[in-house]
């Protein structure tokens, strides 16, 4: 029996638009979930495959013993598919030629993610090969530093090789852009019979393996015990160019992906408020007529149940939709990017959507249905007031909404926390400004007199509008501006015309003719940096021992190897001193430290190094710990010497240009004049940062829009609310003889005024946390973001009087008696 | 001639309300009895608490203390949800400012009550009384697209679907223009005599109230002398 009211009202409200904004609210957060969530997880699985390919596999264990065969079992049993690879440095012999090489050694199925590249003539790269035992394949410089051609045989320890071919392109190549022997590829198999494995050999084992990410968590979860302290795990490359942005771009969507959430949330409540409000009195009528409370509630209810069913339905669709229809964008930029149909967006769809229905809306008709039938004998019923369980409900709604989103307990609840600070101080903020604007008035014309009388009369539920128009409008700042921040800052990182090109292992004469020939076809090269191999041998006058011991397995690593040293006078640019002293002119003997390095090894200033260069050992104190971008694709040294320390040491150096990918000829010609320097290209990383750069942009414009979109919804239910709430007021003021032009000017001084503040707080909140988040989270430095001080108020006195002059249109438009009217029936 | 059954009694009825820091007397000292099929006028001056006493015999309202029965039924010992069926059974209702759901259509209007006391072939008498009150064309109209006489008639078709026992009505015919309001007033009267209902009415109109069997005048909050019996229990009507 109820059914049959319930239903019948509900498409009557539905037609009448009494249901719409609260419906569309619900619609717009279904719709943002599912299409970001879809979004993302597309993305990312499209990024996640990419950064895969950088490591050739989807995970790694690294070993400095040998395979972990417990692991590898483990691996076998969740079926994950895995491949093997040893690493190791040592002397390639040609006929009358040697040459210290970089040599990885592989098993059949690598790699695993992305694509080996193997050519079998030097000249021609699309000449496609495959590795076969008793095979090597040699970067391409090999050839001309050993003068040797393909076919021609080769010794790697006790064992002869064919030269194969060429290597053109190694997925896990590293990234680092200089430093590297030059590099060698063989058969796994095939490393036995070198007999250059010995106990005590500086050997790096990696077991790769690739498979679904659960099994892969599975995989390093369930085997902690099993891990020796030689084992590591290896995720994507962290210092890498590509790590970072994928890294910042993961967060960057993951938190604008709440923001648009909240709003929409915000807007579900403002409406299921206002529709409390609008339906108090046929409420007190129908109980007056003899309905009960439950049944009222069950009325209701089941229109929230509608409402619910009906926007999820048509959210899923839409997003699932948009979701679909992001192929076409999205795959302009990333050509990987596959928009996948999976279940979780859909199922965190709904969840929002019922997050948002029970902790939003179904407060204020659960008190709706409570309207007492009296109310039915009162002329002007009350308003209903401010209700703390609302509140409450529903920040504990935008809290889980944050867990939900973010997956992440302490993000989530630091930014409620930070939330609710806001909401606080802007509350105190609103009633102190609103309370000052009575002076203010005076002497105003009256229209402004009346709307400031307004704002002061009405101070809590303006209050209360205030910080929902804030928000509103503070998540759409927020956004916009982190947007483009991080957009210029990564674009910064990789600046048109960046070096693409580096050469490493110049000679002093080298030097002097590439100057020459870049002077000829007007290229820039970068300074030339001094490069030496050396060793720290010890630390303060204790000895480093040359293996990891289980104790202090962490602190050996990366000592007693060979490191890149330098010497420079001047920092470089990407560099900056955390502490200490960069060299003066009068250094002696002084060494600056990079701070992950000194971190990991416990060096501080002050304390004394043995380093070992060319078999001359000498002392440097270190004077001052740097701190350096890796993002930056520069060279870059964990170990920087005083320039009077290496004065007597034969050095190579270092450069890097830019050159134009259509002037592939030059480099042929480099290549060709300095056989022996190692020419490596970043390009393709270069392209590849780029290319992520783009798809983010995209993927932000678009969370930008639905943020956009659910903040005009905040606004447009808010502004919705308070006309109405003013309906009866104009009705008076109409019949008292208020021209409707006067009203009208009133009521927009007021939400400009509204606006203004509200974009004034929006303001602040933003500049507050863009300064927290680009340095917590981004790592970012701060600088104040000066647009957005005209940019926040102008846009809040626009769109707050724009959306508000639309609505008060329709209302003064109507005569006196039919707004009385309407005034009196709701 | 019947022996009249009360119909409405009131006991010492007081309604006190609780202002921030002190206490509101708006009724106190009421008696009153109703016959069953009487009509009742409430007048008085303007905060009297003539509407308050309205909203606690119809039920609608709880008295701070005192006895009140409607229908042989104690409204004081009932709970909320029993007031509320009490009232879809035996109670209609007519407000000044006719109180139609906005969003219903004026023949839904008029079934809404029977709908909630669950009777049958509500539609079939709903287009009955619409008929009855002169609005069989308009019965597909919502409340916006009426006048206030036809609103009114609306109300007053809605009050008697159910056949209540009793009608209460808080000024009726307040809102509309005096040709009008006479209509409605016959309406009611006329409805009142056909289904044998008591009619409980509210009103500054005079001559409202003169067209009602009996007359009591509300005086801040006290009910003063019946106008219209001589007999030693004055308040004792019908
Ligand atoms: N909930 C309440 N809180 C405070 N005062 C109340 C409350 N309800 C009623 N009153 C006061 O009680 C008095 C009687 O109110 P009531 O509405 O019954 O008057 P009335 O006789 O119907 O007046 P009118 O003819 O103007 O409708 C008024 O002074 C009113 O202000
Ligand atoms: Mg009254």
């Amino acid at each position: 029996m109820w059914g049959k009211i319930a239903w019948r009202l509900f498409w009557r409200e539905l037609s009448r638009g009494e249901l719409w904004v609260i419906a569309f609210s619900l619609f717009l957060a279904v719709l943002t979930v599912v299409s970001l969530s879809g979004i993302t997880e597309s993305v990312r699985s499209a990024l996640y495959q990419r950064s895969a390919n950088f490591i050739a596999a989807d995970k790694i264990l690294r070993s400095s013993i040998g395979f972990n065969e417990q692991i590898q079992q483990k691996a076998d049993e969740l079926q994950l598919q895995s491949s093997r690879q040893v690493q190791f440095n040592s002397m390639l012999f040609a006929k009358d030629l040697m040459q210290l090489v970089s040599v990885k050694a592989v098993s059949r199925g690598y790699p695993l993610r992305g694509e080996l590249k193997l050519s079998s003539s030097v000249a021609d790269p699309s000449l496609v090969a495959a590795l076969q035992p008793n095979q090597l394949y040699l970067e391409s410089r090999l050839y001309s530093l050993l003068n040797i051609k393909v076919g021609d045989s080769l010794e790697l320890g006790e064992k002869e090789f064919i030269a194969a071919g060429v290597i053109v392109a190694e997925p896990d190549a590293p990234l680092s852009v200089f430093g590297s022997s030059p590099r060698i590829l063989m058969h796994l198999d095939d490393v036995a019979a070198t007999g250059i494995i010995q106990p005590g050999s500086r050997i790096t084992y990696r077991l790769m393996f690739a498979g679904s990410q659960q099994d892969l968590e599975l995989l390093e979860t369930q085997n902690k015990e099993q891990l020796g302290p030689q084992d590591r795990w290896q995720k994507m490359d962290r210092e890498s160019a590509i790590g970072g942005a994928l890294d910042r771009s993961e967060r960057f969507l993951l938190l604008s992906g709440l923001l648009g959430i909240v709003l929409a949330a915000c807007a579900a409540a403002v409406a299921a408020n206002r529709y409390s409000q609008r339906h108090a009195r046929s409420v007190a009528v129908m109980k007056a007529l003899g309905a009960t409370t439950t049944l009222s509630r069950k009325i209701y209810g089941s229109h929230l149940l509608f409402v619910v069913i009906f926007s999820v339905g048509f959210g899923l669709v839409a997003g699932q939709l948009l979701v679909q229809l992001s192929q076409w964008g999205v795959a302009l930029w990333m050509p990987d990017y596959l928009a996948e149909f999976s279940v979780r967006p859909l199922g965190l769809g709904v969840l929002t959507a019922a997050i948002c229905a029970v902790l939003f809306s179904a407060r204020p008709l659960w008190r709706l249905a409570a309207v007492p039938a009296l109310n039915v004998l009162r002329e002007k019923p009350d308003q209903m007031k401010f209700d703390p369980v609302h509140l409450i409900s529903g920040s504990v709604a935008i809290w889980l909404l944050m867990w939900l989103f973010s997956g992440d307990l302490w993000i989530s609840s630091w930014l409620f926390v930070l939330c609710l600070v806001f909401a606080a101080l802007l509350m105190g903020f609103a009633a102190v400004m609103v309370r000052v604007a009575k002076p203010m008035a005076a002497g105003q014309s009256s229209a402004l007199r009346l709307a400031l009388a307004n704002l002061r009369r009405r101070l809590w539920p303006n209050a209360f509008q205030l910080i929902t128009f804030s928000l509103a409008l503070f998540l759409t700042l927020l956004l916009y501006f982190l947007r483009s921040e991080l957009l210029d800052q990564w674009q910064q990182q990789v600046p048109e015309g960046a070096p693409n090109q580096f050469l490493v292992n110049l000679t002093e004469q080298d030097k002097t003719s590439l100057q020459q020939l870049a002077i000829q076809h007007n290229l820039e090269l970068t300074e030339f940096y001094p490069m030496v191999n050396g060793r720290v041998l010890a630390v303060n006058g204790e000895n480093f021992a040359d293996e990891a011991t289980k104790e202090k397995p962490e602190q050996r690593q990366g000592v007693g190897r060979e490191l890149n040293l330098t010497w420079l006078n001047r920092i470089p640019d990407n560099n900056e001193v955390e502490s200490g002293q960069w060299f003066s002119a009068d250094s002696k003997a002084e060494v600056s430290v990079e701070s992950q390095m000194a971190e990991r090894l416990a060096l501080k200033l002050g304390d004394k190094l043995q380093f070992s260069v060319g078999g001359q050992v000498f002392d440097a104190t270190i004077t001052s710990i740097r701190k350096v971008d890796w993002n930056s694709l520069q060279p870059n040294f964990y170990m920087v010497l005083s320039p009077d320390l290496m004065q007597g040491f034969p050095a190579t150096y270092i450069t890097a240009f830019y050159l134009n990918m259509s002037e592939q000829e030059l480099l042929n010609q480099i290549v060709r004049q300095f056989p022996t320097v190692s020419l490596i290209s970043v390009d393709t990383i270069l392209k590849q940062v780029n290319d992520i750069i783009s798809q983010v942009s995209v993927a932000l414009t678009f969370i930008l829009i639905l943020v956009f979109a659910s903040a005009v919804l905040v606004l447009v239910a808010q502004v919705q609310a308070t006309l109405e709430q003013r309906e009866q007021e104009l009705a008076i003021l109409r019949t008292l003889g208020a021209k409707s032009a006067f009203l009208k000017a009133a009521l927009l001084y007021e939400f400009a005024a509204l606006g203004a503040l509200a974009g004034l707080f929006a303001t602040i909140l933003a500049e507050v946390l863009l300064a927290v988040v680009q340095q917590q989270f981004f790592d970012l430095p701060y600088q104040p973001h000066w647009n957005l001080w005209w940019l926040g108020p102008v846009l809040g006195v626009a769109l707050v009087t724009v959306l508000g002059a639309w609505q008060v249109r329709q209302l003064l438009k109507m005569s006196g008696s039919t707004l009385l009217r309407r005034a009196l029936q709701n | 001639m019947k022996t009249p059954i009360p119909h409405i009694v009131a006991k010492d009825v007081v309604k006190t309300v609780q202002l921030t820091g002190s206490e509101l007397t708006i009724l106190q000292d009421i008696h009153l009895t109703i016959n069953q099929g009487a009509t009742v006028a409430i007048v008085g001056a303007s905060g009297s608490g003539k509407s308050t006493l309205l909203g606690i015999l119809a039920g609608l309202d709880l008295a701070s203390s005192g006895e009140v029965y409607l229908a042989g039924q104690p409204l004081h010992k009932l709970s909320e949800d029993e007031r509320a069926e009490l009232r879809a059974r035996s109670v209609g209702f007519v407000f000044q400012s006719f109180l139609l759901l906005p969003s219903l259509t004026a023949l839904e209007n008029v079934t809404l009550p029977a709908e909630l006391a669950g009777m049958p072939d509500a539609r079939a008498r709903g287009l009955e009384l619409l008929a009855q009150v002169g609005l069989s064309h308009r019965a597909d109209f919502f409340p916006n697209q009426m006048s206030g006489g036809e609103q009114q008639r609306v109300a007053i078709a809605r009050a008697f679907i159910t056949k209540p026992a009793v009608l209460f009505a808080d000024e009726p015919s307040a809102n509309l223009d005096s040709a009008t309001g006479e209509k409605i007033e016959d309406l009611l009267f006329e409805l009142n005599e056909q289904q044998g209902t008591t009619l409980v009415l509210v009103t500054h109109n005079h001559e409202l109230a003169q067209r009602c069997q009996y007359r009591f005048q509300m005086h801040a909050g006290r009910l003063a002398a019946d106008l219209t019996q001589t007999t030693e229990d004055k308040r004792h009507v019908g």
